[in-house]
């Protein structure tokens, strides 16, 4: 199957959900969700057996007050994004997927420390990456975290 | 006699001195059997990732080059491939073709290595000291082709950095037919020699189904029947002019991981003969901005472990506003602590080398916590030898 035929069939399980799609590049295909419809959309996608999760990427996007979160979905050479945004403070709660695709464990993990985005019912919120010594109240990928050397 | 059935986790990790790079699993075992798993990583953690966004395009290839020592060339590959897709570059044709040369190259030194590392683990230390041995033709070339061993950086942004005399491709062709006629002893030897088809056949046995399951990618999942080669199916550089075939096996057990490595290493000899032999003429580097519009994109790449991903945005800045880094060991890693559930302990180092982890596995110290027996201290050379000592019985 060729690839705007496997984004098309991707785009067609997800109408009715998607806020908006786009097609950035010939091979992707960006679909923004509201959060609380990001369960119902990767239980599609996973129920049509439509590619596998490659990762979740955060975004920090500062100036608009949002934390953007993208679900990377690849099949072939088609790149699916789901795209959610939630609000920096107080506090950015996303829910888990780890329902319908196990093995996102990681990247939900690696999203709450660097990021700070809690991660309602993931199974391991332990820390992934960061140091154990690392501050609570750091998320070193927001873009305005203060990255300092602290004295104890 | 005790009735409750025994419960241990076996922590292994993070250190070991043997292997390059750190990390931590913890094995809850019930007598011999691993019943629960789970990975730290973050001991090799150098905030790469926040690093790039306070560095401008440039520095930024030589920063995440860095990011792995065994398949830097394939990073480097990736970023410039994306930043080129961002400022509407296209590398000149020769140029995507002596990456693809590289690249095979960095495959061919990777899976040899691989070959030695797996081969450590199951004991048999006569084939890791030949693959090493012979491992060393590729990194003469890769040597004398770049002038590193390891950090090869052969990319820039809109090429690469050298060409391709015909000495070198003579010494190549050389290396090559060398390496060629080592690759059928070795897929003789893996195949049939009766000690390491113990620790290797029906070990670890992933099948086609887990691979969709888990989301496995590279050679892990193409030794279980599904075809994930980034070269075949979406072709980048100078794949889509010089395709490959790609290699898989059904099986899905660690021989078939074996197998599937190695005869992959006849594919990446044949493709740089071809391109060597057709190596399209013309310039090395294409001219590039120094800014970059607003845009994202997304470069995916088979490095030698399975698919890259690279998530990298602009904004209009001559610094990324992000780069997203999955590197294909995060993937099959995930894999490791579901896989490792319901084998025996002594399997595990060979589950764990059997995805090729490029963090690497293991461990300087393994304890073995039992409220019964106190206390115990492995090290991971234990381990091993307990693994070894368990199938000589």
């Amino acid at each position: 199957m060729d690839t705007p035929q496997t984004l098309k069939i991707a785009g067609e399980l997800l109408t009715g959900l998607a806020k908006n799609a786009a097609y950035p590049e010939e091979s992707r295909l960006d679909i923004t969700l509201e959060p609380r419809d990001l369960q119902e959309a990767v239980g599609k996608l996973a129920a049509a057996r439509w590619g596998y999760l490659a990762t979740i990427t955060g975004l920090d996007q500062l100036a608009a007050g949002q934390l953007e979160i993208l679900y990377h979905f690849c099949a072939g050479a088609a790149i699916l994004t789901l795209r959610i945004s939630v609000p920096r403070s107080p506090i950015p709660t996303i829910d888990s997927i780890c329902s319908v695709f196990p093995y996102a464990s990681i990247y939900e993990r690696e999203l709450g420390e660097m990021l700070g985005v809690i991660v309602t019912h993931t199974p391991n919120t332990a820390r992934l990456f960061l140091a154990d010594g690392w501050p609570n109240d750091v998320y070193p990928l927001r873009k305005d975290a203060v990255l300092e050397i602290r004295q104890e | 006699m005790n009735t409750v059935p025994e419960r241990f986790v076996v922590p292994i990790g993070p250190q070991h001195p043997a292997l390059k790079e750190p990390g931590h699993f913890e094995f809850t075992v019930d007598g011999e059997q691993v019943t629960a798993a789970s990975v730290r990583l973050g001991y090799a953690h150098r905030g790469i990732e926040k690093a790039t966004e306070g560095r401008n395009w440039v520095q930024n290839l030589y920063l995440l080059e860095r990011i792995c020592g065994i398949c830097s060339h394939i990073h480097a590959t990736a970023y410039c491939l994306g930043v080129e897709k961002l400022a509407g570059v296209t590398a000149p044709p020769r140029a995507q073709a002596i990456r693809v040369v590289v690249a095979e190259l960095e495959r061919i030194h990777s899976h040899l290595l691989w070959l030695g590392v797996a081969a450590h683990e199951a004991g048999f230390d006569t084939l890791f000291m030949y693959s090493w041995r012979d491992r060393e033709t590729v990194m003469d070339i890769l040597e004398a082709l770049t002038g590193n061993r390891v950090n090869y950086s052969a990319n820039l942004l809109g090429g690469v950095k050298f060409d391709m005399t015909p000495e070198l491709q003579d010494m190549i062709l050389k290396g090559l037919e060398f390496l060629e006629q080592r690759t059928h002893d070795y897929v003789a030897v893996v195949t049939t020699d009766a000690t390491l088809l113990q620790r290797t056949r029906g070990v670890g046995v992933t099948s086609r189904e887990q691979v969709e399951e888990l989301g496995l990618i590279g050679p892990t999942a193409r030794a279980s029947g599904a075809l994930r080669d980034l070269r075949v199916e979406s072709p980048y550089a100078a794949y889509a002019d010089f395709p490959i075939v790609p290699v898989t096996a059904t099986e899905g057990d660690l021989e078939a991981r074996f197998v599937v490595r190695l005869k992959e290493l006849f594919e990446s000899y044949r493709l740089i003969r071809l391109i060597l032999e057709k190596l399209p003429e013309g310039e090395l580097q294409a001219r590039m901005p120094r800014k970059i519009k607003p845009a994202e994109t997304i470069s995916r790449v088979e490095a030698p472990r399975g698919e890259l991903f690279y998530f990298i945005k602009s904004n209009g800045t001559d610094q990324p506003e992000r780069i997203k880094v999955r590197t294909p060991t995060l993937c099959n890693l995930a894999s490791v602590c579901i896989l490792a559930v319901g084998s025996q302990l002594a399997d595990v180092p060979m589950i764990l080398a059997g995805v090729d982890p490029c963090f690497s596995c293991n461990d300087r110290a393994v304890s073995i916590h039992s409220t019964k027996l106190g206390e115990k201290q492995w090290t991971w050379a234990q381990l091993r030898q307990y693994g070894i000592d368990y199938y000589r019985r």
